[in-house]
């Protein structure tokens, strides 16, 4: 019975349980504008989470990612305002975050930094180099243009707003690559226990460049909703604790932070419950300091119940035989 | 009369898996109990639960008569009870000194009183150790020392040693024996873990014999003789043992596929050469820290000898120095490690998982995608020529018994069709009934042509699957033997000096 309990299910229940609480309590929360942009808000950190997921699972983290995110689709911006193809300038843009993925991945992997530290600096080393070298401005506008690319983040389809849109798509793409590609398996090996999958003969190290390099490409994805959402990318996002948030929803799903846990639907769950929570807290009118302690207290409850529920192992934690 | 300690009815669950059965217990002051049992049967599990290490699901432990239930080590060692590991517990970098005042330490500690004082201390006990050594320069007799002097010095009553002698020469045994004598004397009740049957009948005051997690026997050591241990130890499985059946036939090797030439690794790998051949069982013994199991995994790649002067390793015709296990897992290489809880399976995946990923990490499957239906009918094929017994192969892994583990874990590699296969303590931590049947396999696999090697630091293991013997010691293979000719004495011998 109690095995049912997860923290998937735990979360799940809970986001309905506030989603039916602010349907009751709070006037204007069910109607359908409101619950569309509660969906669209919550989307960008949607996809970034699924990025964040990949490594998480692999036992890997990428503090990195929002600063990739941010300086590859503002140079995207500015090379089109000077006069860069469209296409081109964001080929450059992909091909910059790639880089940026492998010099994480070969770091992580090869140098054997551990990868919060290679990533913390990484995402510093990023955002500086870009703010010197390639983008001039603060905050980059989309160009006057009317191609469907400047729409990807404010038009909908058939009645379902865009970022959604790429939300699932990205979602559905990451599942059926995590669940039956090679590479979905070795990462969920990875992720369990290095040295076994070492020993059993998976390219542990490219696995570990592939992930960041994937989660830079998606950094990207994300960056493109944000940027046409708003027609503007700002630099200073960089700067912004929204790579804790991103960390947030991946952990609060119920992906493990000691890895080989969790899929794409634990980042679903997660990011419904904090796009239901973060949406009624605005229309309750509370701060942003505010509703960060509402964020963070409940991802720690989450833990403290994952960890009592499914506590790890005591075979496994304590070496020995029985 | 009340014991100095008692367990009643006491019961050990791992995740609603009993581990331990009801068992009681009762420790008298000043006595050594040995405590004995099969992999697997349950020792340390309810020794681990006497000094903190992990709590009884249910029943009662009762010390001086008062009931307690220690949660941590350090609240045991509060009051008495004292575990001297198999893996010491000292921080390698310390001095001796410094080990044996670890947690104890005042806010500014001289150097040269904390080395008096142990100084001190240690001639009290007539240990021959210099405190200002450092741990790791130590051998494992001393280390065990420094263990048992911590454990002393904080007046402890009860020390329970766990697998104490298996690092340990002849004469360190001795010394080890005549030093527990002595604490016997000062009053410290003493429980001996051990495999080895001799000693404890002749240092053990009691006996008590463990099987499959409940009690068998408790009685005096005088009671007992050599037979009746194993009789209670083994029980209904005698009859499948091989262990201590002397082979009445080896298989003579076809061809020469391995040869390690001079390789050296770091302090622990010396030089050492042999070879192994293709339709044959090499048995490798050694003691632990003899350098069997790196000379095995720099074979399969999973640590690198040294870069300069780490001598040659020949697959076949053809030099080969492998960076990781990939590689020579390729080349028809697997190793099957000791530790399989550290590195030999994924934990939170099903059987089925596990052996699908050493089939697609041997690039055996066409696709890039994987289906589950072909994950669950190569699963079925395993499950069933290993016989790995669980409710289906979506089981996951770490909710089955020590040798089903094990057979996953061998699964897992042979499904990658190796040419060379090293075992490394294929047995460790495995029941009876599964012991016969990994022999049986091992045995299936020379006579298919396989080159197998199998490490064992137990000797009858070695001397009843070997067809050739090789002994290992610091370092480097130092003899071979014939398993049909050589006798236990002579390979212990070997291993030892």
């Amino acid at each position: 019975m109690l095995k049912m309990l997860n923290q998937e299910r735990i979360v799940g229940a809970i986001a309905v349980v506030l989603f039916i609480g602010f349907s009751i309590g709070l006037s204007g929360f069910l109607s359908g504008s409101n619950i569309l942009s509660l969906i669209q808000n919550v989307s960008i950190l949607g996809i970034l989470g699924i990025g964040m997921a990949i490594g998480i699972i692999g036992r890997g983290i990428d503090l990195s990612m929002v600063s990739t995110m941010v300086i590859s689709v503002a140079w995207m911006l500015v090379m089109v305002n000077s006069g860069v193809n469209l296409w081109l300038a964001l080929g450059l843009a992909v091909g910059f975050a790639v880089v940026v993925g492998i010099v994480n991945g070969l770091l992580i992997a090869y140098v054997e930094v551990p990868a919060i530290f290679a990533t913390l600096a990484m995402g510093i080393v990023v955002y500086g180099f870009g703010k010197s070298f390639l983008i001039g401005q603060d905050v980059v506008y989309l160009p006057r243009d009317e191609s469907w690319f400047y729409h990807i983040g404010s038009g909908q389809i058939a009645g379902v707003p865009n970022p959604v849109v790429v939300f699932a798509l990205v979602a559905l793409v990451a599942a059926l690559f995590l669940k039956f590609t090679k590479f979905g398996r070795y990462n969920y090996a990875v992720g369990d226990n290095v040295a076994t999958a070492r020993i059993t003969g998976i390219p542990v190290r490219p696995v570990i460049v592939a992930q960041y390099v994937l989660i830079a490409v998606i950094a990207v994805v994300a960056g493109v909703v944000v940027a046409t959402a708003v027609t503007s990318m700002n630099t200073r996002l960089a700067l912004s604790t929204q790579v804790y948030d991103v960390i947030l929803v991946v952990v609060l799903g119920g992906i493990g932070l000691s890895g080989g846990k969790g899929g794409v639907r634990n980042v679903i769950v997660g990011t419904l419950l904090i796009g239901i929570l973060l949406n009624g807290m605005t229309i309750m009118n509370l701060g942003y300091t505010t509703q960060n302690i509402f964020k963070s207290v409940i991802l720690l409850a989450a833990i403290l119940i994952d960890t009592m529920l499914n506590p790890r192992d005591e075979q496994t934690a304590q070496h020995g035989d029985i | 009369m009340t014991a100095l300690l008692e367990m009643k009815q006491v019961t050990k669950e791992y995740r609603g898996v009993p581990a331990i059965t009801d068992v009681d217990f009762r420790l008298e002051k000043g006595e050594i109990h040995a405590l004995l049992g099969e992999n697997g049967a349950g020792k340390s599990t309810l020794t681990k639960m006497m000094c903190g290490v992990t709590q009884m699901t249910r029943g009662e432990i009762l010390l001086d008569g008062k009931p307690v239930n220690f949660l941590t080590p350090a609240e045991a060692l509060d009051h008495g009870v004292a575990m001297v590991f198999q893996e010491t517990s000292l921080v390698p970098s310390m001095t001796v000194a410094q080990n044996l005042y670890l947690g104890d330490e005042k806010l500014f500690n001289r150097i040269r009183r904390l080395n008096i004082a142990a100084q001190t201390f240690l001639q009290s006990m007539n240990f021959n150790v210099n405190p200002t050594a450092t741990v790791a320069s130590l051998g494992a007799a001393h280390k065990q020392m420094v263990e048992i002097a911590r454990a002393v010095r904080k007046n402890v009553r009860v020390i329970i040693f766990d697998e104490p002698t298996a690092a340990l020469t002849p004469e360190e045994k001795h010394h080890f024996f005549s030093l527990v004598e002595r604490l016997k004397q000062r009053g410290v009740s003493i429980i001996f873990i051990s495999h080895a049957l001799e000693e404890a009948l002749q240092i053990g005051d009691n006996i008590t014999v463990l099987r499959d997690g409940a009690l068998i026997e408790t009685a005096p050591a005088k009671s007992f003789d050599r037979k009746r241990i194993i009789k209670a130890m083994v029980g209904r499985s005698i009859e499948n043992s091989t262990h201590g059946v002397k082979r009445k036939f080896s298989r003579q090797g076809q061809d020469r596929v391995l040869s390690v030439q001079n390789v050296s690794m770091g302090t622990i790998v010396k030089n050492t050469s042999f070879s192994v051949y293709s339709g044959q069982v090499t048995g490798m013994f050694g003691l632990i820290g003899s350098g069997r199991t790196e000379v095995a995994k720099i074979i399969a790649g999973v640590a690198k000898r040294n870069f300069l002067n780490g001598g040659e390793i020949i697959l076949e015709d053809r030099s080969v120095r492998y960076r990781v296990p990939r590689k020579a897992m390729q080349d028809g290489i697997v190793y099957v490690t000791e530790d399989r809880k550290a590195e030999g399976f994924f934990e939170t995946m099903s059987i089925s998982e596990n052996i699908s990923l050493g089939f697609q990490a041997a690039g055996l499957n066409k696709n890039a995608v994987v289906t589950r239906s072909e994950m669950k009918a190569l699963a079925a094929e395993w499950t069933r020529s290993l016989n790995i017994k669980a409710i289906d192969s979506d089981a996951s892994v770490i909710e089955l018994s020590g040798g089903n583990q094990q057979k996953v874990v061998i699964a897992k590699s042979l499904v990658q069709k190796p040419r060379i296969v090293i075992f490394d303590e294929p047995t460790r931590g495995v029941d009876v009934g599964a012991i016969a049947e990994i022999h049986q396999l091992i045995n299936t696999l020379a006579d298919e042509g396989l080159a197998v090697v199998v490490i064992s630091s137990y000797l009858p293991e070695i001397m009843s699957i070997s067809d050739r013997i090789l002994v290992c010691r610091a370092g480097r293979v130092v003899e071979e033997f014939d398993p049909l000719e050589a006798d236990e004495n002579q390979i212990m011998f070997a291993a030892v000096h």
